[in-house]
């Protein structure tokens, strides 16, 4: 073998194993591993940064006020929203890296990596997905978004006081949109409501003339969107561009900017946590100015959400840190059913013996590209 | 750290295993499917339904999955025996598609979009077992019988009908039982692979056995070496491990970590195929555009 080669393969040897070297720490200035589990890339690459956004607001905020005496750090692994993409981050997160708290959004990731996390002892907080089975996934997997069920629930009363009696729901088939027609079918009608009619769409679909044409004919008072990511915008424009006038309502999925940039979405009406940005709670009112000043934009749900879960960690490591407890899922875990409220983004979240986070809900309206509450 | 090289391992012997049955009828009987997730699939549900309604065994979940795989793999098939090439590759993304939409809408059986979830451990005969050792020792399993069918009558036959089906059929060879053997073996092989995925991630759901899936698959296959025994699995290592070993450089911020490591997968990958058409295992002889 010549001298050359030698060198080219040790030189080539070295490259590869240097991405898996890492510096070692003294264990007192160890910071915490917050790891994310988001789409940094692909079609629901959009969510990833918003979710981020969020959690590395928060730990700026936790870094100024000194809130723990050990920094915390995002580990961020890219999931494209898939499941087998989320299990090898996930084991990476939780074997390599030793995170002591790992951020997930979207149902499928969530539900593929929680057994990873429950076997592992680790907590993994979701923000963004909404689907109602996943409650109770696992003692260490909690949610700090009221699941989509919820959200509809408190959205009747508006609807019928605004005279929007007989909805249409053009729905995903999947838990989530299963779960919004199942209590649209049951909630609507005892507040006086009725479903106009349900038409229910693949996931992948992009062309939604033919389902304008029969909303239409049902004739509804309002037609409710339960989809997600850029779908919505498609399903948005191809209702408007098929003739449907009426109001479009939904959940707070509809909070993006692709949703809120294109122009028919004017006026489309949905729900989401309450967030008082101006007369809210200090932290709520600090959340948004700080938000605004780094990002130039307003915050969303989901830049909250997530600074509530990385906010939430922080509380309840500074418990653990007085009592010179251990920082693991169990500590967390014992720490969240002993204090259950935190003052959060938005006002107090309350944790139910599951994990689930319940909070008030509010009613926007998108005006002019922007998020609006109106009720 | 052992605890992720192994959660690896055991994707890249599964992967592995999908390769390599993949390139039993790529590479030798030149039947182009890119319906291999669809197998996959049917395999991994297959596995969790055993493990989930009757009991976790690691080896009846495997045998369900490679009956229920196999005995479909006529729906490939059916078409390949009576189209070729780039028509064939139709034929099979048809089947891909509505599989797609069958995986969504049969709820009784898939669990739709939401899947199938709580998926128990597997364990053999009583006793609890990693996925990695029963993955490794199928995808040997299935290297050596691919090795001995492909030095055999019955792999020079599909060679033969890979090269030339017309000289092959007058030469007296039964085309359609050795084109229907070779994507039952293939598809049983992939339905074992779906049946180990399931019980290694405890959860399935339609988006694991997409398109994209399937041009995954392919990828490994080519980019290792198509008619190679060792390529394929080249393949599979090196398409799921160099995504996870850029996921450890540090400097990328974390906003950006897809798309770097999307960019420089994407930029590497195309390097490959560049200066190795034929396939890192492949004849460097072939593959190379001629001016």
């Amino acid at each position: 073998m010549t001298g050359p080669l030698i060198a080219r393969r040790a030189l080539l040897g070295t490259a590869l194993a240097a991405p898996f070297i890492r510096p070692s720490f003294a264990q007192g200035s160890d910071p915490y591993v917050i790891g994310t589990l988001f789409p940094m890339s692909g079609p629901n690459g959009e969510y990833g940064k918003l979710f981020t956004d969020g959690a590395a607001l928060a730990i700026e905020h936790a870094r100024a006020d000194g809130t723990l005496r050990r920094p915390m750090r995002i580990q961020a692994e890219d999931t494209q929203a898939l499941p087998q993409q989320g299990v090898i981050g996930m084991n990476k997160l939780v074997n390599v890296d030793r995170a002591h708290y790992v951020l997930v959004g979207f149902t499928a990731v969530s539900k593929a990596v929680a057994p990873v996390g429950d076997r592992a002892k680790t907590v993994m907080v979701n923000g963004g997905a909404v689907g109602p089975d996943l409650a109770g996934l696992s003692p260490y997997f909690w949610n700090v978004i009221p699941l989509a069920h919820l959200e509809t629930q408190a959205f009747l009363p508006f609807l019928i006081r605004r005279n929007l009696k007989r909805i249409a729901l053009v729905y995903v088939d999947d838990p989530l949109g299963d779960a919004i027609l199942g209590l649209l079918r049951t909630e609507l009608p005892k507040v006086g409501g009725e479903l106009a009619g349900t038409f229910s769409i693949p996931r992948t679909a992009q062309q939604f003339g033919p389902v304008a044409a029969r909303v239409r004919q049902a004739r509804p008072d309002a037609v409710y969107v339960a989809s997600f990511g850029a779908q919505q915008a498609q399903i948005i424009k191809g209702l408007r561009d098929n003739g449907i006038s009426q109001p479009l309502i939904g959940y707070s999925a509809l909070s993006i900017s692709s949703v809120t940039s294109i122009p028919e979405a004017e006026g489309v009406i949905f729900t989401s946590q309450k967030f008082d940005y101006t007369g809210g709670s200090e932290i709520t009112r600090r959340f948004a100015t700080d938000f605004k000043a780094r990002h130039n934009a307003d915050p969303g749900t989901y830049n909250a959400n997530y600074y509530n879960a990385t906010r939430l960690f922080a509380l309840l490591a500074r418990e653990l840190e007085r009592e010179n407890a251990a920082v693991n899922g169990d500590s967390l875990r014992a720490t969240l059913l002993r204090v259950r409220e935190f003052d959060l983004v938005g006002g107090k979240g309350t944790f139910d013996d599951q994990g689930n986070m319940s909070a008030e809900i509010q009613v926007n309206e998108i005006r002019g590209g922007r998020v609006v509450p109106i009720a | 750290m052992t605890a992720y090289l192994a959660n690896l391992a055991t994707l890249v012997a599964i992967f592995g295993i999908l390769a390599a049955t993949l390139n039993f009828v790529v590479g030798f009987a030149g039947i182009f499917s890119v319906a291999h997730a669809v197998f996959f699939g049917l395999g991994a549900y297959a596995g969790a339904q055993v493990a989930l309604q009757l009991f976790p065994d690691a080896l009846l979940a495997c045998l369900v999955a490679a009956i229920v795989a196999g005995g479909l793999s006529l729906c490939l098939a059916l078409p390949a025996l009576r189209v070729r090439g780039e028509y064939f590759v139709a034929a099979s993304l048809g089947l891909q598609m509505m599989a797609t939409t069958l995986f969504s809408e049969a709820k009784a059986f898939t669990g739709g979009i939401g899947g199938l979830v709580a998926i128990p451990r597997p364990t053999v005969a009583g006793v609890e077992v990693g996925v990695l050792p029963l993955a490794l020792a199928a995808l040997a399993l299935i290297l050596f019988l691919t090795a001995r069918l492909q030095r055999g009558a019955f792999g020079r036959t599909l060679q033969s009908i890979r090269d030339a089906e017309s000289a092959a059929e007058a030469l007296g060879k039964n085309v359609a039982a050795a084109k229907t053997l070779a994507v039952a073996f293939a598809c049983a092989g992939a339905g074992i692979g779906g049946a180990l995925f399931a019980l290694h991630l405890s959860f399935v759901n339609v988006e694991s056995f997409t398109m994209d899936q399937s041009v995954l698959v392919m990828a490994m296959v080519i980019i290792g070496g198509t008619g190679t025994l060792w390529g394929p699995l080249i393949g599979a290592i090196l398409l799921l491990s160099l995504p996870s070993g850029l996921a450890f450089l540090p400097f990328i911020p974390a906003t950006e970590v897809g798309a770097v490591q999307q960019i420089v997968y994407g930029l590497a990958m195309t390097l490959l195929m560049i200066f190795r058409p034929a396939g890192l295992v492949g004849d460097l002889s072939k593959g190379r555009a001629t001016a």
